[in-house]
């Protein structure tokens, strides 16, 4: 049985894509068997950071309608062998999923994968409350705003009330704190939130942090998932997240202002 | 990897739960009157009435024919909606079935006189159901952005914070035991007694028995502080608790 994780974040635009694509790359790259699938009907973007745009042919709503099976729709990724991508549907809208649809491609996704990705869509609506129905994890991305932080807080009511874990009364979702974008210098300028003031808002259990950076942005625009960079912070936070998604203890990085560290950062090969 | 379509999906299933429910104990059987009562009960604490389900209890009623439909009339207009009549006579219980209500029979244990203002010795509460007393609620976790909880007949407690956005609803008094950066309403039937509680206020509104005031309105020195809000000639009062 595979663990369903759903990475959603209420707001739009703090990197809920970019993450499921680094989260699944990394989880991966670790051996597991691996699939993330993208639930923003109407507005595919994974496809572009997964750097797999031109081998689209099927995606999830042909798959929930029938139109084609599930492997001709499942893309294997270039880089690891591990890793497949279920692109949306650009053409469609999300009424074209189904809540016994997504439940029957999970389903058949159970059973050859060890880790399945939900990159939900922004908003609270339908496309989102798919993504995150059948989850048994959650990642809730959040930027160090308070809007960002306001909508986090909305959608882990939704967590623990509209998905099939809450309906069933069982065990609920186990809930993640991903802080992304995170500017340690503007923090200290108090132009951003600092991280303890997100966890006492949101109180719950922090699986990463993500500093602002270059790398972020170079990395969608070339299609490769910055959890290949190693050497840059983003991608080597993201190998820390997926470090304790895996249950390991791993000290906090890049959560610091400090002068000397950004210098040596600078020097020591941040940028190629 | 085909799709397995063996998982046979049922529509529903049924399962028992307890719901906090409001009764409203009819003491005249006067859609006027009713009326009346009703638009002042608005005016106090509109917060209430957004659609609340009600029973309607006409146990203390001596009239076996009730203008049942008047009186539905005038809850949904007043944004109640009656779900259910408990007691009455057998007509009543007919009219209720006709109008798409459900019926419950009397309450067994006998209804305390509202006149009287001794307390009475707290009831036996039935074995697997432990009921509190007060007819209070005790919340454990963060209320988040977007949910609300209501104690409509006693204190609520929220062992938690309460987030921006949230809001939190009692007859009674609402104690906080952490931030509170939501909504508070206290007293929502009136009762000019409750107060609210809590640990550490940046609420963006606190309202007893419909007397409010925006974060805006509040000194900014109690912010972030513990504090306790009453009523006192008709205005909010906030005091430190430290």
């Amino acid at each position: 049985m595979a663990k369903i994780i759903v990475v959603t974040s209420g707001k739009g635009g703090v990197g809920k894509t970019t993450s499921a694509a680094a989260i699944a790359t990394g989880l991966a790259l670790r051996g597991n068997k691996t699939v993330v699938i993208d639930f923003d009907v109407g507005l595919r973007n994974l496809d572009l950071i997964m750097g797999c745009e031109r081998r689209v042919v099927y995606d999830l709503v042909n798959v929930i309608q029938g139109e084609a099976g599930l492997n001709q729709a499942l893309i294997r990724d270039k880089r690891v062998d591990n890793l497949h991508i279920l692109p949306a549907s650009q053409t469609r809208d999300k009424d074209a999923l189904t809540n016994e649809g997504v439940e029957k491609v999970l389903d058949s996704l159970s059973e050859d994968f060890d880790y399945i990705l939900c990159d939900s869509p922004a908003g609270i609506e339908r496309g989102a409350q798919l993504a995150m129905y059948f989850a048994d994890e959650a990642v809730v991305v959040t930027n160090p705003e308070v809007s960002s932080v306001r909508d986090s807080d909305r959608i882990l009511g939704l967590l623990a009330s509209k998905t099939r874990r809450a309906e069933r009364s069982q065990d609920p979702i186990k809930e993640h704190l991903l802080i992304t974008r995170y500017n340690p210098a503007r923090v200290d300028h108090g132009d951003m939130l600092n991280l303890e003031d997100i966890r006492e808002i949101l109180a719950i259990n922090l699986i990463g942090l993500i500093p602002e950076s270059e790398a972020v942005l170079r990395a969608s625009n070339q299609g490769i998932p910055v959890t290949h960079d190693a050497n840059s912070d983003a991608g080597q936070a993201y190998t820390d997240t997926v470090s304790r998604l895996l249950g390991e203890e791993v000290p906090l990085r890049f959560h610091e202002y400090q002068k000397k560290s950004l210098l040596s950062r600078v020097f020591g090969g941040g940028r190629r | 990897m085909s799709l397995n379509v063996d998982r046979a999906s049922t529509a529903f299933t049924f399962k028992g739960g307890m719901l906090p429910m409001t009764v409203m104990e009819l003491t005249s059987a006067d859609p006027e009157r009713i009326r009346e009562q009703l638009a002042g009960k608005l005016s106090q604490s509109p917060a209430f009435f957004q659609h609340t389900p009600v029973v309607l209890s006409v146990e203390k009623l001596d009239e076996p024919h009730l203008a049942l439909e008047r009186i539905c009339a005038v809850c949904r207009a007043h944004k109640l909606l009656p779900v259910a009549v408990r007691g009455g006579s057998d007509p009543v219980k007919q009219s209720a079935w006709a109008l798409g209500l459900g019926w419950f029979p009397p309450q067994e244990i006998k209804p305390r006189n509202l006149e009287s203002v001794a307390t009475p010795a707290p009831e036996a509460a039935a074995d697997n159901e432990p009921v509190p007393a007060s007819g209070g609620r005790i919340h454990r976790g963060t209320v988040r952005s977007g949910q609300q909880l209501t104690a409509p007949d006693g204190d609520l407690v929220v062992i938690g914070a309460v987030n921006a956005g949230a809001e939190v609803l009692a007859a009674g008094n609402v104690h906080v035991y952490g931030a509170l950066r939501g909504r508070a309403l206290a007293g929502i039937h009136g009762d000019a007694q409750a107060g609210i509680f809590c640990r550490e206020l940046h609420a963006e509104l606190l309202s007893v028995a419909g007397n409010y005031k925006r974060l805006e309105d509040i000194d900014p020195r109690l912010l972030g502080s513990a504090v306790q809000v009453r009523l006192s000639d008709d205005q909010l009062a906030i005091a430190s608790l430290a």
